[in-house]
This record gives C-alpha cells, sequence and structure tokens, in this order.
C-alpha cells in the first residue's frame, strides 16, 4: 500500500507547510527557477575563466611589477613561484632564466600608454642598466622577430652606439635611421619590445634583481604613416 | 527570515567563480600545449648537445627568443644514471641555466663564477650516487660540479649572448664543442 503525503501531515511539525510543497511538486520546478540556475553557472564559469585568463596573461600586482610602459614577472621562472606566474610560463612557450640571474620586460605600448605599431615611428631613449649584458629587442604580437633586410633584430649592451653622456637612443622606424635604428618590417602590425638584462648587479634580499624604473628606457611616439 | 532568490543565486555564482577560477589557473600549467619543454624535444635526442640555430624570423623554436643569444640545449634524462655536462667557457656572459619539464630555472652557472673556463658538471637525481670507483679519477673528481636534479628529465640550456653580430660564428663553434651524454666518457 502506498503512502500518501497527507497520511502526515497529522504528525509532522512542518505540516503547515505541505500544501504548499505538494503544489510545488505537482508543477515541478519554476521555470524561472531553472533560467536562475542556468545564469548563475554561465555567470560563474565567465567570471570564473575570464579571471583566470587575465590574472595569468597580464598579471597582477602579485605577479608583475610595472614602470611605465614596461612590465615583468618578477618570479618567473622561480621554482618556488607562484600559480599565476606558473601558469603564464607554460602559456607563453617560454625558457627564461630565474630573477635572481636575469630580468625580461616587456612593452606593448609606448610611455604614453598607446600600442606600438609598426606604422608608428618611436624614439627610446634610456640610460646604461647596471648588469653584466641587456638587449633590447623587437618582436611582432606572435614573438617573432621581424624581418628586414639588414638583418638587424635588437641592440644589446655591447653594441649599441652611446653618446658622450652615456646615454643610448635607438629608433624604431620602417626605414633607415641614423644611431642605432631598429627595423620595424614592412607589414603592418602590433609591435612588442623586450628589453631582457642578464645579470643584475643590483639585488633585494631574497637575489632577486632589481632594476630601477627610471632605468628603463622611454619610449616616445614620433610621426606616424 | 527567508533568504530572496536572486540573492543566493549571486551567492552562489561568485562561489563558483571563485572555485571555476583555481581549477583553471591549476590547469593551465598542465593544459598548456606549446610549452617549452614540448617545443624542444622534437629537435633531437635525450642525452645529447644540441644546437638552436640562430633565431630567424619565422622559425623560431620558442617566442622571444633573444636574437643576439645563441642557444644549445641537452634534454637530460637520468634513467640510467646521471648525465655529465662538459663545456670549454669562451667568455664570462655564457650561462648554463637547468630546468625542471615545467620550466622551473632550478640551478644556473653563470661564465664569470666558472674557473679556467672549463665547466665540467654532473647532472644526478638526490638518489644517484655520483662517484663510482674507476670512473673518476680522483683528482678530476674535486672540478666536478655536481647538479642535483628534482626530477628524472629536464633541460640544461646555455646561453651563449653576443657581444656584436660579427660574434655569432664563433659563439656557435663553441657552442659544437660542447659534451653532453653518458657520465662514463
Amino acid at each position: 500500500m502506498r503512502a500518501r503525503l497527507s497520511d502526515f501531515t497529522t504528525i509532522h511539525p512542518l505540516a503547515p507547510a505541505l500544501p504548499r510543497l505538494r503544489r510545488r511538486i505537482e508543477t515541478g520546478p519554476s521555470m524561472v527557477t531553472l533560467l536562475y540556475v542556468v545564469a548563475t553557472f554561465l555567470v560563474a564559469l565567465l567570471l570564473g575563466i575570464g579571471s583566470a585568463r587575465y590574472m595569468v596573461e597580464r598579471g597582477s600586482p602579485l605577479t608583475t611589477s610595472v614602470a611605465g610602459p614596461w612590465s615583468s614577472w618578477i618570479y618567473e621562472g622561480n621554482p618556488s613561484a607562484d600559480l599565476y606566474t606558473k601558469a603564464h610560463l607554460a602559456s607563453s612557450g617560454r625558457l627564461p632564466l630565474t630573477s635572481t640571474m636575469a630580468r625580461y620586460f616587456l612593452a606593448g605600448t609606448d610611455s604614453q600608454g598607446e600600442p606600438l605599431v609598426s606604422s608608428c615611428e618611436y624614439s627610446i631613449s634610456g640610460t646604461p642598466l647596471n648588469a653584466r649584458w641587456w638587449s633590447l629587442a623587437l618582436y611582432d604580437e606572435g614573438g617573432s622577430i621581424i624581418k628586414n633586410p639588414s638583418g638587424r633584430y635588437s641592440f644589446n649592451s655591447e653594441e649599441a652606439v652611446r653618446r658622450a653622456d652615456g646615454t643610448y637612443h635607438v629608433t624604431l622606424a620602417r626605414h633607415a635611421r641614423p644611431e642605432n635604428w631598429l627595423p620595424s618590417g614592412a607589414d603592418d602590425q602590433g609591435l612588442v619590445l623586450m628589453l631582457r638584462i642578464y645579470g643584475p648587479r643590483d639585488t633585494d634580499a631574497s637575489g632577486t634583481g632589481i632594476i630601477m624604473p627610471a632605468s628603463l628606457p622611454a619610449i616616445e611616439r614620433q610621426a606616424c604613416e | 527570515m527567508r533568504v530572496r532568490i536572486p540573492g543566493l543565486f549571486v551567492l552562489l555564482a561568485v562561489v563558483l567563480a571563485g572555485l571555476i577560477h583555481i581549477a583553471a589557473v591549476l590547469a593551465l600549467p598542465l593544459l598548456a600545449p606549446k610549452k617549452a619543454y614540448a617545443r624542444l624535444v622534437p629537435l633531437g635526442h635525450a642525452n645529447t648537445m644540441i644546437q638552436i640555430p640562430a633565431t630567424a624570423p619565422g622559425s623560431e623554436i620558442m617566442p622571444m627568443m633573444a636574437p643576439d643569444v645563441r642557444y644549445a640545449f641537452c634534454r637530460f634524462d637520468l634513467t640510467d644514471g646521471p648525465v655529465r655536462l662538459r663545456a670549454a667557457v669562451p667568455d664570462d656572459l655564457w650561462m648554463i641555466a637547468f630546468y625542471t619539464p615545467t620550466g622551473d630555472n632550478f640551478y644556473t652557472i653563470a661564465g664569470a663564477d666558472m674557473r679556467r673556463g672549463q665547466i665540467d658538471l654532473v647532472i644526478a637525481r638526490a638518489d644517484q650516487a655520483v662517484a663510482e670507483a674507476g670512473v673518476d679519477a680522483p683528482e678530476e673528481a674535486d672540478d666536478v660540479v655536481v647538479v642535483n636534479s628534482p626530477e628524472t628529465d629536464g633541460i640544461a640550456m646555455i646561453r651563449a649572448p653576443l657581444a656584436g653580430p660579427s660574434h655569432g660564428k664563433r659563439a656557435e663553434e663553441a657552442l659544437k664543442a660542447t659534451y653532453c651524454g653518458a657520465k662514463s666518457r
């Protein structure tokens, strides 16, 4: 014999609520509730994956240091790095030296925050860096060096022409320029600059190389095509 | 007191988003298809020194490689015992960096720190005996640096930064003369 809900109404403390519950069971979950559940999952998925992607690709104050147009993942390559840095490293496909041996600074914009593009000319100027060796290299947005007839892809501490006061000036341009010319190639595309600094001489207590923000070069946009 | 239903769902969405966020960050290193290690493995066998050709537009092994650094690497596999790495280091700028397959740079030697420009080292897991009777001459053993690898596999990457465009050939020849392989040689 099947027990019916009404059999319990006299003994159960929640008895007054039962008629409402029975109505619910008979009509099934409302459409509104179902919509709420679906929306909750979609919002959670979007928020969860979106925030994870942002913090892994772009970084956050926990993982990256930012100085003007330059940003650097502080613990990249470090075996005791946080999970965001490790995830960033894995998806970058790079094999960087840990920050006690080298520091890497990336710039995808000029000093005013405008994206670097090959149709514009840029003047990059800085003071010598306190390190064993450094190099300023130009890439497309995929991280590939840019084809050019003079086969010039970077300037390093040994080869960059310096002025009498010790400063160096690199011109990022499509066509040949005097002093240090870094060719930006014939294609119209976004550009990325990487400043790699091997053997920084100033270190903090943990041995991480310190590069003063003021010693990073300024990137000033000149004429555009 | 009743919790209003939209409020409950907002709370649920935030908690769920947090869990998904953590799961995504944890899963990314495991799922990333183009990790540096996966890019280097197809270039050759384990326990041998492999030179990476000078960086050329469009044919880079890894993104953002330095155009003014020459690279050579040894993918070591310690299954059959420790692996030896030897190099005559021509200048102070060279660096030999050791990585786990996930890219942890667990040890690095800078050229400036090497004695007499010669580096002779043995890569071994912590549980592997390095000194074997009759293999290492006693006087040689003093100079051998032992690098303890946390994992059985890994990468030893030599970087030779160039002082100028004309230095490429010389660096490539010096890298060619380096050795990585069975410990007994």
